[in-house]
């Protein structure tokens, strides 16, 4: 186990340090880099549009994982059970979309949800309203669309990973027990597939909390996340400390929330480690 | 044009070039015509180069240790670059075609008495307007606050410009306001938000959100832009404001660590040649500093950026100047608190 | 009734469709005689297709790609399981702290990590940066993500069959790598997909340690400054994702003949 967790250690602990190490400069080059001060921390604290721009973009997050997962699973489902020798041909299928530029993708998807485009035009010749052009667009709805389009594929791996360690011998003995097979989906699969599931979820929250190409594309002014406001503050405030500050607090509030569940749900055990 | 021996490749390697794409000599020779000949079929053991996407992401990378020999920020950095010591002053008698090279612009890349950048591409920050769409033309930067307007506005997600702005929009001077003043171009911004369609965010946009109907006024667009959509039928048009229309303007500096000094000349002679400046203004329909080329430059061009009138450039336009660590800083704050609020 | 109707598949369609949508609308552009990307359609045009034969650095950028991609997902598969089965199968102390430790990339924003890396290679280090400082980052962030997939398969894996081989005289890492991981392969597989996939179209980190040898997504977005150049990006997508499914059919078809004659029934005289 020695040299994976060398090599882990350097590159892993290298940018936390750097990061932390960071929040107490005074400034991002030259001579204000070599100063510490806690200023930028009581910047952070003070400032209020942040922190709840922070809060709800988690709560944008939590609901972008939530229904990735929901709309996910079934698709893992089908490929572990119903695709039989197909099942890696199909699962790279749906994989192979994401091979485009992230992008692109999403520039294609404001032709479709633009008030010109696909989408308006088809509900349009249905007879519904022809105002709907900022219904899809230019706000969080828009943002949460977009991402769960995005993330759905990466969602159905892991949940499609853990559905495969499932013994077809566990059916057929919960049948033999006389369960229905919703009964035996929600008392032998769902369970036994959790740790997938969880996977899955934390796959997409955690990074979606910090997401900001989306938001800046299809958001509009009201659809801003924080990770666009800690992305301008590296690149274009040049304020790698109010920066850093931002990301650990947004590390700390994503990961807080995780280990708090994890007390009252045992996730350990349920993932059965 | 002054006859380089064809000469071996410095012993120092080929010149690196920290360039936007676009630019690269490797695939636009055109723009580089005297090094492209002196080079031709060896171009890739000459000159190579690493791109970047935003001034502030060429910044970051030099200043945590990338090195390149030759770089190329626009006019609101430079005096960054100076000020961390990024760059070498440039012996300006090495280049064959500096005479050319408008004095207004020269005076640009001008820090404490030495020549530091050579300018070399220029344009103009305005407002393209849908004139089909808008049942009243806008006059000036402050109609973008117009309630006519509505939720068909849309400006650049970018600090420096939005407040460089609405400073103009509110007839404060952006580069010296107070911090009472600074708090109001805030609150403007916070209330621009309601006739806010989207913040464009890369370029492409630019072009392409007026031709979908939902963006009447399009602020922050370059003039290329503007050529671009009007050559595809639209009725639109380029607002000249009030106030003036904002300019900005790009140029080549010499890394402080380079060695590659021969290379180097030889590049910036050859970008600022008349006939590489004459392609950047018919290709791209850019503005360039070194009058000479006028000449080759088609008429269209020429008449759309009054090209015949660099002269009087500077006072009808308003360029963008070099700002310092605080004030980027102080416009990147207020910027975020822009847009986090709900 | 009901019961008849494919559910699963159905919803797989559906889904896929919907997956799709985006790159269909895709390469239909990549055939418009305009560089805008909005309708009305200008006219049918195959110039884009001919400038991308010769948009060479863009090609060479999806060959730096490809090369990432694939040598970092191996190398974070690798780290990833040998991690993955150190965490499920044992409780050594600082278990958690490892566990922690290896999923922080996950909530590191990308362009805090490439700007962190770029001190560590320049200011550290003093590597020069290319592409296998790209790669290096991507392992970094993949190596959680590697972890995270091949654990959720290990977690209550048959015991058994790695007590029987270990009983048979097979030492650990054996057992591993003849029992265990051929049993996992679909979740390596998954593993090496995600990480590629992530890999692939990696730009926040990528862009601070990039030398002079542009990943595809560096390229990409540079080109993103010019809306010329705009449908040469549309149009490498179109040839890309024809050719990543024209691939997968092809490797489905020999699958299925190659099962086709192993499977072969016995003739019966």
């Amino acid at each position: 186990m020695a040299p994976p967790s060398l090599w882990l250690v350097l590159l892993l602990v290298m940018p936390v340090v750097t990061m932390v190490l960071f929040t107490f400069r005074a400034g991002s080059f030259g001579q204000a880099a070599q100063q510490f001060t806690l200023n930028n921390y009581a910047a952070f604290l003070q400032n209020q549009p942040f922190q709840s721009l922070l809060a709800r973009s988690a709560g944008v997050a939590a609901i972008v994982a939530l229904l990735s997962v929901v709309l996910a699973y079934p698709v893992a489902y089908y490929l572990s059970f119903s695709a039989g020798s197909r099942r890696f041909t199909l699962l790279t299928l749906i994989i192979i979309p994401a091979w485009t530029s992230y992008l692109l993708r999403v520039l294609a998807w404001k032709i479709i949800l633009g008030s010109g485009g696909v989408l308006n035009t088809v509900l349009a010749s249905l007879g519904l309203a022809a105002d709907l052009g900022s219904l899809f667009l230019y706000n969080r709805t828009a943002v949460i669309i977009t991402l769960v389009y995005t993330w759905i594929p990466f969602v159905a791996l892991p949940i499609y990973a853990a559905l495969e360690r499932i013994e077809p011998s566990l059916f057929e003995a919960a049948r033999d027990l006389g369960a229905r097979p919703w009964n035996a989906f929600l008392r032998v699969t769902l369970p036994l597939s959790l740790p997938g599931v969880i996977a899955g979820f934390l796959f997409v929250f955690i990074p979606t909390v910090g997401e900001y190409v989306t938001p800046a594309l299809v958001g509009g002014p009201r659809g801003i996340m924080y990770g666009n406001l800690v992305q301008d503050q590296f690149l274009n405030a040049l304020n790698w400390p109010m920066g850093s500050v931002m990301s650990l607090a947004m590390l700390l509030g994503v990961l807080l929330p995780i280990l708090l569940f994890s007390r009252f749900v045992r996730l350990t055990e349920l993932a059965g480690l | 044009m002054a006859d380089e021996p064809t000469s071996a490749p410095e012993a120092s390697g080929p010149l690196l070039v920290l360039e936007w794409s676009g630019y690269e000599a490797t695939e636009y020779p055109q723009f580089f015509q005297p090094f492209a000949d002196a080079y031709e079929g060896r171009m890739d053991e000459v000159i190579e180069y690493s791109f970047f996407a935003e001034d502030a992401e060429a910044y970051t990378k030099l200043q945590s240790g990338f090195e390149a020999d030759v770089l190329h920020p626009c006019n609101s950095w430079w005096s960054l670059y100076v000020d961390s010591g990024l760059v070498q002053p440039i012996d300006t008698a090495r280049l064959s075609n500096w005479d050319g090279v408008h004095p207004d612009l020269a005076a640009m890349g001008q820090f404490s008495g030495e020549q530091y950048f050579v300018p070399w591409e220029w344009g103009y920050d305005s407002i393209i307007v849908r004139n089909d769409l808008v049942t009243e033309m806008p006059t000036a930067w402050a109609d973008l606050w117009n309630d006519a307007y509505a939720g068909h506005v849309s400006i650049w997600d970018n600090a420096e410009t939005a407040f460089v702005m609405t400073a103009l929009a509110q007839g404060l001077d952006p580069w010296n306001t107070t911090a009472e003043e600074q708090e109001q171009i805030k609150q403007a911004l916070i209330e621009l938000k309601a006739n806010v369609l989207t913040y464009w965010a890369d370029y492409t946009e630019s072009y392409e959100l007026p031709t979908t109907g939902d963006v009447w006024l399009l602020a922050n667009a370059w003039q290329d832009a503007y050529a671009y959509i009007e050559s595809e039928g639209y009725d639109v048009s380029y607002l000249q404001p009030e106030e003036g229309r904002l300019g900005w303007v790009c140029g080549y500096a010499i890394s402080s660590t380079s060695n590659n000094l021969d290379l180097a000349y030889e590049l910036l002679d050859a970008a600022i040649a008349p006939e590489s400046m004459a392609a950047l203004g018919n290709e791209y329909w850019y503005g360039f500093s070194n009058m000479d080329a006028l000449p080759m430059v088609d008429e269209y061009v020429v008449d759309f950026m009054n090209l015949d009138e660099v002269d009087t450039l500077t006072d009808r336009t308003v360029f963008y100047r070099p700002l310092s660590e605080e004030q980027r800083s102080m416009m990147s704050s207020i910027w975020d608190e822009v847009k986090a609020a709900p | 009734m009901l019961r008849r109707v494919p559910w699963g598949g159905l919803y797989f369609l559906v889904l896929t469709a919907f997956l799709y949508a985006p790159i269909l609308l895709l390469i239909v552009f990549s055939f418009n005689d305009s560089i805008l990307l909005t309708f009305p359609l200008r006219g049918f045009t195959l110039r884009w297709y001919q400038a991308l034969f010769e948009a060479d650095a863009l090609l060479g950028s999806v060959v730096n790609s490809l090369m990432v991609g694939v040598a970092s997902s191996l190398v974070a598969t690798v780290l990833g399981t040998m991690a993955a089965i150190g965490v499920v199968r044992f409780r050594f102390p600082g278990r958690d702290a490892f566990l922690a430790l290896a999923g922080v990339p996950l909530v590191i924003p990308a362009i805090v990590l490439g700007v962190a890396l770029l001190i560590l290679f320049r200011q550290l280090v003093d590597v020069q940066l290319s592409l296998w400082t790209i790669g290096l980052g991507h392992v970094v962030i993949n190596i959680p993500i590697a972890m995270l997939i091949v654990a959720s398969r290990l977690i209550g894996f048959e015991d058994n069959l790695e007590e029987a081989a270990m009983d048979l005289g097979a030492g650990f890492w054996e057992t591993q790598w003849r029992v265990t991981l051929p049993m996992s392969l679909p979740a390596l597989l998954a593993a090496f997909l995600t990480c590629f996939t992530t890999s692939f179209d990696e730009y926040a980190m990528s862009v601070f340690l990039a030398g002079t040898d542009p990943t595809l997504p560096i390229y990409l977005y540079s080109q993103l400054r010019f809306p010329r150049r705009l449908p040469h990006v549309v149009t490498l997508t179109a040839v890309l994702m024809t050719l990543s499914i024209g691939v997968l059919f092809v490797a489905e078809w020999l699958r299925r003949s190659g099962e086709r004659t192993s499977t072969a029934p016995e003739v019966t005289a």
